[in-house]
């Protein structure tokens, strides 16, 4: 243990892993649902991508959600969570617009 | 103070809200008043005149939210019981969407728990509402919940 490098390897480690891909799970609510017409979905990412990476991944495929990012906030695990959080196999992610309940 | 939260309510129902049950529920014999809050659905929107509105939520975080905002309620204010309710899916002009209900021994935390409570939900949970006119629908405009700016975890230079 003592031995043991100060840094694992793993999803953060400095040296990419040979692109392994993983699993998230994302959902869409309000006008996202709208647009990606479905309301969740599971797909694959590269491993070590951020929640950031996967939306550009989403950009790519429906344009129009491109003009939406400055005004959505993003949750991990049904926590808000910063644009550049790492992603781990299993997680479930959100894009959320700006929420209008009561 | 603290009072366990399990006695209070938090929930999301496509059913009409009871909104004397819940105000019945967090009241104790300790307690000495109730302040209750009852949003329900105007029958206009930015001077045009709404036909429904359509709630839908992300419902785990929603929930996990709602519960947070009670934790916060219990931490910040003298109060005794909390009830936080919301409803989801259609509803008319001046049905109940949102009702929240606080006990305590004294007024002033009462009121001041019932009003953050409320502030912090239209801000923090995630739901949304969908307004229905004559002529089309529109999601309504919200408030973008506070997040993160960027995680505390040490970046590669790369």
């Amino acid at each position: 243990m003592l031995l043991a490098p100060s840094r694992r390897a793993g999803y953060n480690s400095f040296v990419p892993s040979v692109s392994q891909s993983i699993r998230v799970k994302v959902l869409f609510f309000g006008r996202l649902k709208e647009i990606a017409g479905r309301a969740e979905e599971v797909i694959e990412a590269v491993d070590g991508s951020t929640i950031e990476q996967l939306f550009s991944q989403y950009v790519t495929r429906l344009p129009e959600l491109a003009r939406y990012r400055s005004s959505l906030v993003a949750s991990r695990n049904q926590e808000f969570a910063a644009w550049d959080t790492a992603l781990h196999s299993g997680d479930e992610v959100a894009f959320l617009p700006p929420v209008s309940g009561g | 103070m603290a009072t366990p939260l399990h006695e209070d309510i938090y929930q999301l129902v496509r059913e009409p809200i009871n909104m004397a049950e819940l105000a019945r529920h967090v009241r104790a014999p300790e307690d000495g008043a109730t302040v209750t809050f009852d949003g329900f659905v105007r029958d206009h929107s930015h001077n045009r005149p709404t036909h429904y509105l359509d709630y839908e939520a992300y419902e785990s975080m929603a929930l996990a939210k709602m519960r947070e905002i009670g934790a916060q309620l219990h931490e910040k204010f003298a109060i005794h019981r909390v009830a936080m309710v919301h409803r989801l899916g259609r509803l008319e002009i001046g049905e109940t969407s949102v009702f929240i209900a606080v006990s305590a021994a004294h007024r002033n935390p009462a009121f001041d728990a019932c009003r953050f409570a409320i502030d912090t939900l239209k801000r923090t949970v995630p739901i949304w509402k969908k307004e229905y006119f004559e002529d089309g629908a529109v999601w309504a405009d919200g408030e973008l919940p506070p997040a993160p700016a960027a995680t505390s975890r040490a970046k590669p230079a790369s």
